[in-house]
């Protein structure tokens, strides 16, 4: 194999065997799209609300797509142009042996271009696509609700499926290619990929938060609160955009936020197994990760088919079918990892790290379940808060969130720590590679967690439509009990997705000491200035600068998704007082007209995605820019410190706080009506942009925070020496900052025009 | 299109409507154009047994469909000492509507006493003719009878009411656990119950004198109760799972 020289027969053959395994993922996608496609969708009556669902969505994917594509455009131009900025590595002077410089820097440039475009189209797809699929399976969930429980969970869940496996299949199809193609000098060109998947899971994210939350929000508000209108009311003119958000945010937005994880662990290990297959000419340090996805789409597979709801069953226990599948899919990962490890690599370390991981996954999910399932002590202690008020409620939530956080970061560095053991005696780039590892692990079962995740919005919303439809009594309990364990699902992926987006941050820290390291070395820095041997020291008052600076900007971030939300559910609230007003629509006689809603929240979440992502692509920039690629380092660590912290305490306390509110709903404390319900309400409205915007867009922000540091350290280190001032540098990080003070002032406002919606 | 009547319990009235029980427990919980929203409680009566005690002619004048064609929806009869002039024995169903205007009927049963548990607590949400909340160590059937008999100088001519949960309360007022009940003033709930443990000759204690228009119908302990003296009408309610498979869109919206 030309860019793997050295590679055995069956190293060949394995990474052969892992592209068509991606490719095989991908057409059991297409397989289980074919089933679900294949299924009725019900009566005219069920059609015609879903067609307002899927002209909503749709309208909403057209809008984001043409957001979007002149930013992929522009960061193309940027990324294939940064070669002639920094030279291509060592390494891909020696995978493209005989080319000339100039030819080179075209061949790495024009790969590090075409990586981005293939990893924000493959985000891109995955989160559009899955989000098609949701809305095409929703009707036909509630259509076949009305004949049985099994058949409507095995389409609820086979089109989650598809969403899983397209993640599966587009992460392990890229990562694998770009690697056969790059072979050593992959790394060059897996920043490309890696920053291309995580830009648009970063807009995925914060548009679908954004949108979602205005729209659910904004009509609980006036429909529920004021109207007294039951959930998913027709006369409600947000309720459509109500049912869209739920696909945008809790599909779309977290299938790509998952990609860019599943994407980024793979893209970090990969970057530091080139730096140790340098160091000790082993291959298995880069083949055996790949091997690790592969196997785990497999397992993937079987696993998720396996979810079946029992015929004879009447207990409808949906989740009791979706963990057969997953505790089998873990089962045969682990065996496979194990024998793999035993004839492959001849040694335990690596296949111990992937074992972490998967514990690590099951461990945060427990975490998870603990403090926001109502089975447990915390959310019962929350309800139980209700009695005495709103604040004593949100309180206990606060100090619960505050909580989890503590407690799912101890795990993370227990995590850490496992993987500074197994790699014990050893230089620190190994350490690193373990804790990668750990992150192939956690994310083995991607498939299932996608599923499972999609599966929420498509069981939310097919209860929608029979309820819209005024499907009968059994169809709806079948829902009912779908939607509750989809709300089970969501959460738990949720925490998952936060775990493993902490667990790619560390490795790509790690990634960013080696990478730089790497650069130092190829410009002559001496060893004692090279950032392997001094490390990130945040006694030097610059470090700590930028460790504090850090800190902040998860706080600016959610302060800016959190005040988008409000401002669009506030827009929101108008418009439906403004069609309650409207004579005929609260007698049914005459339809509201919901795409204003929809409009609404899709402009309104649009407006956001630039100044934000602005703010993440420039912030580390400014700091590199200014305060040197040390400073970057510290910037980095307190991203991730503040930001890890943050999302789990938003993720927790609003889990809590929306399942307290369940138990209550569920008859606890005199059920929907009683003061204790007043109380459960406001926690659960406070709680909601928290846990559905502002936490989950932290996720993918600290990974393109991470991932332009990456980028923009050799451009530093080349431009900015130690102890000499840079006019260049020092422009640049003014600009960036004029920006960045610009892109605030964007948003709090929101937007420097106001929008007018014709009336 | 025939004329329906019905007793509403807050406020007391006596209602004409064309419109059917289901439909009319909507109309009186979000109005005709749903604009609003409250619970309601009505007895369906049965027309023949009160032809004597309202003016048939006049009904019949006014409730009439719409100039549409629409049925009308409501024709007061009459407002103030309903319950006290309707005969128990006129009464059929009692509905009962949440906010979002989904109804349940109760089917009307004779009480049956013998089943009564001495020695325990009660509550009772008074609904009709006047509202207060009441803890008691008195049976449903004592609780009527002592306050329609004429025996204490509080007399009422006959009394509509609710038994609440009290859970542990009920027979341990000082220590009961108050994990599931969700009244707001436990303390004073406590305070009350403890009274008519200790005092014998006090049977019945005001806990709150406000009635606030709305009942939480998952805390509904037997079911309804409407009587004077030694007859008692009771309206038993399901229980939660029976009421879940009974009335689904109810249960929900409860």
């Amino acid at each position: 194999m030309v860019s793997l020289p050295g590679a055995s027969p069956f190293e060949v053959a394995a990474i052969w065997t892992v592209l068509v395994i991606a490719f095989f993922g991908l057409a059991y996608a297409m397989f289980l799209r074919r089933q679900v496609m294949a299924c009725d969708k019900g009566t005219e009556k069920m059609q015609d609300v879903w067609d307002g669902i899927r002209l909503g969505a749709n309208a909403y994917l057209k809008r984001q797509l043409r957001t979007i594509v002149p930013l992929i455009f522009v960061f193309t131009v940027i990324l294939f142009l940064s070669v002639y900025v920094v030279p291509p590595t060592a390494e891909s002077k020696l995978r493209f042996v005989g080319y000339s410089d100039e030819s080179l820097k075209l061949i790495i440039g024009f790969g590090r271009a075409v990586a981005f475009i293939m990893g924000a189209v493959f985000s891109l797809l995955v989160g559009q696509f899955g989000m098609r699929m949701a809305v095409q399976a929703n009707v036909r969930v509630a259509s076949a609700s009305r004949r049985s429980f099994a058949e409507a969970l095995k389409i609820a869940y086979r089109a989650g499926t598809v969403t899983g496996m397209l993640t599966d299949g587009l992460g392990l199809l890229g990562g694998t290619l770009i690697f056969i193609i790059f072979g050593v000098a992959s790394p060059d060109t897996l920043l490309g990929f890696g920053f291309g998947g995580t830009l648009l899971a970063l807009f995925m994210r914060v548009g679908g938060g954004i949108y979602t939350k205005a729209a659910d929000v904004g009509a609980d508000l006036v429909g529920k609160v004021e109207a007294g209108l039951p959930e998913d009311d027709e006369r409600n003119a947000a309720v459509i955009a109500d049912l869209v958000g739920d696909n945008v945010g809790d599909c779309a937005g977290m299938a790509a936020d998952i990609f860019e994880s599943y994407e980024v662990t793979i893209v970090s290990t990969l970057i530091l197994g080139v730096v140790l297959f340098t160091q000790t000419h082993e291959l298995s340090w880069i083949i055996f990760p790949l091997l690790v996805r592969g196997i785990g789409v497999l397992s993937s597979i079987v696993g998720t088919y396996l979810v079946k709801g029992n015929k004879n069953d009447k207990s409808n226990n949906a989740l009791k079918a979706i963990n057969k599948g997953f505790y089998s899919s873990a089962a045969i990962s682990i065996t496979a990892f194990g024998i793999l490890s035993y004839f492959y690599l001849n040694d335990w370390r690596s296949f111990l790290s992937v074992v972490v991981g998967i514990l690590l996954a099951i461990v945060l999910d427990e975490i998870t379940k603990h403090f926001t399932d109502g089975h447990y002590h915390p959310v019962k202690d929350i309800a139980k808060n209700s009695k005495t008020g709103s604040a004593t409620l949100i309180l206990k939530g606060l100090s619960y969130g505050f909580e989890i956080a503590v407690w799912q970061t101890l795990v993370i560095a227990i995590t850490i720590f496992a993987s500074v053991m197994i790699y014990y005696g050893q230089p620190i780039v190994y350490v690193l590679y373990g804790v990668a590892m750990t992150g192939i692990g956690m994310l083995t079962l991607t498939g299932n967690n996608v599923a499972m995740d999609a599966f929420g919005p498509i069981a939310d919303n097919a209860n929608g439509i029979g309820e819209l439809s005024h499907l009968d009594k059994d169809a709806r309990k079948i829902m009912d009990s779908l939607d509750a364990t989809g709300n089970t699902t969501k959460a738990i992926t949720k925490g998952v997705a936060i775990g493993s987006a902490v667990i790619a941050a560390v490795a790509l820290f790690g990634s960013f000491i080696t990478d730089v390291s790497k650069v130092q070395i190829q410009m002559g820095f001496d060893k004692s200035a090279q950032l392997i041997e001094t490390g990130i020291r945040i006694s030097v008052p610059m470090v700590f600068i930028g460790l504090l600076i850090g800190g902040t900007i998860p706080f600016l971030f959610s302060s800016l998704t959190i005040n988008a939300v409000t401002r669009a559910a506030a827009q929101i609230v108008e418009e439906v007082r403004r069609q309650f007003r409207i004579p005929g629509i609260i007698e049914r006689t005459v339809k509201p007209d919901y795409q204003r809603a929809v409009d609404i929240c899709t402009v309104s979440a649009q407006r956001e995605l630039v100044p934000l992502a602005l703010i993440a692509v420039l912030s580390p920039i400014l700091i590199g820019a200014l305060l040197g690629v040390e400073a970057l380092g510290g910037f980095l660590a307190g991203v991730i410190l503040s930001g890890q912290l943050l999302a789990v305490f938003m993720a927790g306390a609003g889990g809590a706080w929306d399942n307290a509110k369940k138990m209550i709903e569920d008859g606890l404390y005199g059920g929907k009506g009683s003061e204790a319900h007043h109380a459960a309400v406001v926690g659960d409205t406070v709680g909601d942009p928290l846990k559905d915007t502002a936490g989950p867009a932290l996720n993918p922000m600290i990974k393109v925070i991470n991932l332009v540091s990456l980028l923009a350290a050799p451009v530093i280190i080349a431009y900015q020496k130690p102890g000499q001032a840079s006019v260049g540098m020092f422009i640049t990080g003014a600009i960036c900052f004029v920006i960045i003070v610009g892109a605030i002032t964007f948003s709090k406002r929101g937007g420097f025009k106001k929008e007018v919606f014709e009336t | 299109m025939s004329n329906f009547i019905y007793l509403t319990a807050t406020p007391e009235a006596l209602i004409a409507s064309m419109l059917p029980p289901l439909e009319f427990g909507a109309y009186l919980s979000t109005g005709t154009k749903k604009r609003n929203k409250g619970q309601a409680i009505f007895f369906e009566v049965d027309l023949d047994k009160i032809e004597k005690l309202i003016d048939i002619e006049s009904l019949n004048r006014r409730c009439v469909p719409k100039a549409d064609g629409r049925p009308k929806s409501s024709v007061y009869l009459s407002v103030y000492k309903v319950l006290e002039l309707i005969p128990l024995s006129a009464l059929k169903s009692l509905y009962l509507t949440t906010d979002t205007g989904h109804t349940l009927e109760l089917k009307k049963t004779q009480y049956n006493t013998s089943r009564e548990v001495l020695g325990k607590l009660h509550l009772f949400q008074e609904l009709c003719p006047v509202t207060p909340l009441v803890a008691s160590e008195l049976t449903p059937s004592a609780f009527v009878k002592r306050l329609t008999d004429g025996s204490i100088p509080i007399v009422l001519p006959k009394l509509f009411f609710v038994e609440l949960i009290l859970g542990e309360l009920a027979s341990n007022p000082l220590t009961g656990s108050v994990e599931q009940l969700p009244y707001s003033n436990i303390g004073h709930l406590r305070d009350c119950l403890e009274i008519l443990k200790g005092e014998y000759e006090k049977h019945m204690k005001t806990v709150q004198r406000v009635y606030s228009g709305s009942l939480l119908y998952r805390t509904i302990e037997s079911g309804f109760y409407v009587g004077a003296k030694d007859e008692v009408l009771f309206y038993p309610y399901p229980s939660l799972t029976e009421l879940e498979n009974l009335n689904y869109e109810f249960f929900r919206s409860i």
